[in-house]
C-alpha cells in the first residue's frame, strides 16, 4: 500500500456513506454524515471506470474550481477522496433547489423573498467572478436551498476561469433557455456577462413562476428572445452581425417589461432590463447589481430563515452535475447544454436530448399578445 | 332597507336589457322609465339582491297573441303570465281588464296582476328561478339542524325533488301538498332560520362598512400627505426666488443649499410615511399572514435587515492599484486590441479583466501576515485558508 492509498483511506475513514439519494449517468449520490461531528453531507461518487479516456471532465472542473471558493452562497467542496475504481466528492448537503420552490405552487412569494434569493444569488456568483471563476451554468435547478434558507450555487461542472486575451472559449455552454445571445450567436470571447443574463432570465422566472425565454431549439431560442425584447439593432449591440453564428432570425418590435411584469417596481424592471442587455459589455456586473437601488428599496430582503420552503421532499434529482452532456431523467427546465470535449470543439446542430418526451415545457409564454394596441 | 327593496318596481327602478344600445341607452339614467303603455304597475319578476328587476327585450319580440312586433309598435312590452305565457301590455288590458279570464294558450285562469315582467331570455330558466326561490324560502334547514350527514342529505334530495316536480310539471297537486305538510311541520325551524340569516347578512355588510371605512381613511390620509408636501415644495421656491432677489451671495450657492435642504426634508417625509404605512398596515398584515400559511409556521421574529451589497471588504484591494484607463500594450492582450471587426467586443470578451486580475494577482499578497505553524502540512486545505486571508 502506498502513501496516496494510505491517504485516501484515512480520509474516507472520516465520512459514513448512508443512503443513495441519487443516480445519474456518471455519478451517485449518497447521503452521508461525518463521523466526528455528526454534520450531513452529500457524497458524490463518480464512476471513473467507465471513460475510456479517464475521469469526465466536469468532474475535474467541479474539483478544480470548489476547491477554491468557499463562501456562504457557493455550495462547499468538503473533502475529496478516491478508491482504485471512482472518484468521491464530499458536499455540503442541501435540502432544494430554486425550481422546486417556483414550482411548488402551494408557495407564495413576496416582492421581498425575490429580493433576498437574488441578493444571494447575486452575492454568490460576484463571489465566483472576483476569483476570475465563470460558473456558465446557472438555472434554478443549480441553485441549492440550504435548511436555514441560504441560497448556494451549485453545479461547477461547467464552470472554467476567465479566458486570457486571445483564448478562445466553447459556446455550447449554459442550459438553453438561460443563454445568453452572443453564446447563440457562437462567441468564442466572452465574459462573466454571460453568467449576469442567466441571472436575469432567473429574475424573471421567479416573479412569472414560470421560464422566461423558454425556447425549443437554439434557433427558436434566439426567436423567443427576440419577440420578448426586441431584435437587436446595430447601434444597441454593435457588431453582432460579425459573431460567427450569426443568422437573422426576423424583426421583432421592442416590447416594454412592464407589459408581461404588471406589478414589478421600477427598480425591479430597471435591474431587470439592465441584466438582459444585448451588449454584453454594458451588462451589469455582479458587484454592480449589488449595488443596485433594487436591493436597497423598501422591503428589505427577507431573512433566509423566513423564506418560502419546499413543502414536498426533495426527489431524487437528476446528476446534472458530472453528467454534463444529459439529464438521464429530464425533469429539469430544458436542455443542458453539450460538455465541451477537448479536441471537438465543433458545434453540435441537436443535443442528444432534443427529443420531446424527455423535454418538459411548462407554459411558453406568448410574447405577442403582451404587444400594445395603439 | 326592505321597503326600498320591496316597493323598487314602484319606483320605476326598472332598467331593461338587451336590445339596441341606442335606443335603451337612455333607460341606463338614474331614473329608469319603463315606456309602459297600461295603467297597471306590473311587480313580481326576478329580483336581484338590489331589489331591482331588469328587464328583457329583444328587437325581434312579437306578441304571440296579437302578432303585433317591436317594428310596428316601438313600444311595445311583453309580460309573462303565471304559466309561463308571454302576451304583449295591450292584450293583457283587452283580456283581463274585465277580471279573470282564461290564457289565450293553454286555457289557465289568469288575472291581470299575476304577470310579470321577463328577466331571462329563455323562460324556462325564468320559471326555475322563481321556482327555486320560492323553494328556498321554505326549505332552509341546515346541516346543524340534523343529527347526521345522512338525514341532510336525504332533506336535500327531497327539497330537489320538489323543486323538479315544480319546474317540469310532474303531479303537482301532491307537491304542493307536500310543501304544505312541511310547513306546518317546521314552521318555528324555518322562521328561525330566517332570523338567523338576516342577523349573518347584518354582519356581513357591517364587516364591509368597516373595510370601505378603512380603505378611506388611508386614502384621506394619503391626500392629506400629498398636499402638505406639495405647500411646502410651493414655499421652498417662494423663498428660493426671494433670497435669489435679496441676497448678495453667489446664485449656484443659494441653489445648491436650498437643494441638500429639500432633500433632508424629503427623506425625513419618507422615513416617516413609511413608518405609518406599516402602522396602516398591520390590520391588513393579519390576513396576509393567513394566506401564507406554507411558510413557516413556527414563531420567526428575526428582523428583515437592509441590503448589504458585500459581506466582506474584498473591494479595498481597490486601494492598493488602478487599472490604467488607457489600457496596457502588453503582448498577451494583443490579439484583443488588434480585433478589427469587433468581433471579441461583440461577444462581451473584456480584456480589462484579464488586466485587472493580473493586477490583482501581483498585489494580493503584499500585505496578507505569512502563514505561521503550518501543522497540517498535507492538507488540501491550505487553499482555502489562503483563499480566506487573502
Amino acid at each position: 500500500m502506498d502513501a496516496v492509498e494510505r491517504e485516501n483511506q484515512d480520509r474516507q475513514k472520516r465520512w459514513a456513506k448512508e443512503q443513495k439519494v441519487g443516480e445519474g449517468a456518471y455519478a451517485v449520490v449518497y447521503r452521508g454524515r461525518e463521523f466526528s461531528t455528526g454534520r450531513r453531507v452529500a457524497i458524490k461518487k463518480i464512476k471513473v471506470g467507465q471513460f475510456k479516456d479517464g475521469l469526465d471532465m466536469s468532474a475535474i472542473r467541479e474539483v478544480k474550481y470548489l476547491r477554491e471558493l468557499k463562501h456562504q452562497n457557493v455550495i462547499e467542496l468538503l473533502d475529496v477522496f478516491s478508491n482504485k475504481t471512482n472518484l468521491n466528492l464530499v458536499l455540503e448537503f442541501l435540502d432544494s433547489d430554486l425550481e422546486m420552490i417556483i414550482k411548488d405552487r402551494s408557495l407564495v412569494f413576496l416582492p421581498a423573498d425575490i429580493k433576498s434569493w437574488m441578493a444571494m444569488t447575486f452575492r454568490g456568483l460576484e463571489f465566483c467572478h472576483r476569483n476570475f471563476i465563470l460558473h456558465r451554468d446557472l438555472k434554478p435547478n443549480n441553485l441549492l436551498i440550504a435548511s436555514d434558507g441560504q441560497l448556494k450555487i451549485a453545479d461547477f461542472g461547467l464552470a472554467r476561469d476567465f479566458a486570457d486575451p486571445g483564448f478562445k472559449m466553447t459556446c455550447q455552454v449554459i442550459t438553453r433557455w438561460y443563454r445568453p445571445p452572443e453564446l447563440l450567436f457562437g462567441s468564442r470571447y466572452y465574459s462573466s456577462a454571460v453568467d449576469i443574463w442567466s441571472l436575469g432570465c432567473i429574475f424573471a422566472e421567479l416573479m412569472l413562476r414560470t421560464p422566461y425565454l423558454a425556447g425549443e431549439s437554439d434557433m427558436d431560442q434566439l426567436k423567443t428572445i427576440f419577440r420578448a425584447l426586441g431584435t437587436p439593432t446595430e447601434q444597441e449591440w454593435p457588431g453582432h452581425t460579425k459573431l460567427p453564428d450569426y443568422v437573422p432570425v426576423g424583426q421583432f418590435p421592442k416590447t416594454p417589461l412592464r407589459d408581461l411584469f404588471t406589478a414589478a417596481s421600477a427598480d425591479t424592471l430597471n435591474l431587470l432590463s439592465k441584466c438582459l442587455l444585448y451588449e454584453p459589455r454594458k451588462r451589469l456586473s455582479a458587484s454592480e447589481a449589488l449595488q443596485h437601488p433594487y436591493f436597497f428599496a423598501i422591503p428589505h430582503p427577507t431573512h433566509p430563515s423566513k423564506l418560502p420552503k419546499c413543502t414536498t421532499q426533495m426527489a431524487p434529482r437528476p446528476l446534472g452535475e458530472v453528467d454534463g452532456n444529459v439529464d438521464m431523467v429530464g425533469s429539469g427546465p430544458g436542455v443542458k447544454a453539450a460538455a465541451p470535449n477537448k479536441g471537438r470543439l465543433k458545434r453540435k446542430i441537436t443535443s442528444p436530448l432534443d427529443d420531446p418526451k424527455t423535454r418538459s415545457i411548462a407554459r411558453k409564454l406568448d410574447f405577442t399578445k403582451h404587444v400594445k394596441s395603439p | 332597507m326592505a321597503t326600498k327593496s320591496n316597493y323598487g318596481w314602484l319606483q320605476g327602478r326598472t332598467v331593461r336589457k338587451g336590445g339596441h344600445a341606442s335606443s335603451n341607452s337612455h333607460t341606463r339614467s338614474s331614473t329608469p322609465q319603463v315606456q309602459s303603455t297600461s295603467t297597471t304597475i306590473f311587480g313580481g319578476g326576478i329580483k336581484d339582491p338590489s331589489g331591482r328587476t331588469s328587464e328583457y327585450f329583444s328587437m325581434d319580440d312579437q306578441c304571440p297573441v296579437c302578432k303585433s312586433d317591436r317594428y310596428l309598435n316601438p313600444k311595445l312590452r311583453l309580460l309573462v303570465s303565471s304559466c309561463y305565457h308571454k302576451m304583449c301590455e295591450s292584450c293583457i288590458d283587452r283580456l283581463f281588464t274585465l277580471g279573470p279570464a282564461s290564457c289565450p294558450n293553454c286555457d289557465k285562469i289568469l288575472r291581470k296582476l299575476a304577470f310579470s315582467p321577463q328577466t331571462f331570455e329563455d323562460l324556462g330558466v325564468e320559471k326555475e328561478v322563481a321556482v327555486r326561490r320560492r323553494i328556498a324560502k321554505e326549505f332552509n334547514k341546515r346541516l346543524e339542524d340534523f343529527d347526521d350527514l345522512r338525514s341532510y342529505n336525504d332533506y336535500l334530495e327531497e327539497v330537489e325533488d320538489i323543486a323538479f316536480n315544480l319546474i317540469n310539471n310532474i303531479d303537482i297537486p301532491a307537491t304542493e301538498e307536500r310543501i304544505a305538510a312541511y310547513k306546518a311541520a317546521n314552521a318555528a325551524l324555518t322562521s328561525l332560520n330566517l332570523q338567523r340569516e338576516e342577523a349573518e347578512a347584518l354582519a356581513l355588510k357591517e364587516q364591509e362598512d368597516l373595510e370601505r371605512r378603512e380603505r378611506e381613511a388611508r386614502a384621506a390620509q394619503l391626500a392629506q400627505q400629498e398636499q402638505q408636501e406639495r405647500e411646502e415644495r410651493q414655499r421652498e421656491e417662494r423663498e428660493l426666488i426671494d433670497k435669489l432677489e435679496t441676497s448678495q451671495k453667489d446664485a449656484h450657492k443659494i441653489v445648491a443649499k436650498s437643494r441638500i435642504a429639500a432633500a433632508k426634508r424629503s427623506s425625513a417625509r419618507a422615513a416617516s410615511s413609511s413608518a405609518n404605512s406599516s402602522l396602516l398596515g398591520m390590520s391588513f398584515g393579519m390576513d396576509y399572514a393567513k394566506l401564507l400559511k406554507t411558510r413557516t409556521t413556527k414563531v420567526n421574529n428575526v428582523p428583515d435587515e437592509p441590503h448589504v451589497p458585500f459581506l466582506d471588504d474584498y473591494y479595498a484591494y481597490d486601494d492598493l492599484y488602478t487599472v490604467r484607463a488607457e489600457g496596457y500594450d502588453d503582448i498577451i492582450s494583443e490579439a484583443v486590441r488588434r480585433d478589427r471587426e469587433g468581433i471579441m467586443r461583440a461577444g462581451g470578451y473584456k480584456v480589462e479583466e484579464a488586466w485587472n486580475r493580473a493586477l490583482l494577482t501581483a498585489v494580493a499578497g503584499l500585505d496578507a501576515a505569512p502563514l505561521s505553524g503550518l501543522d497540517e502540512p498535507n492538507s488540501l486545505g491550505d487553499v482555502d485558508v489562503v483563499m480566506e486571508s487573502v
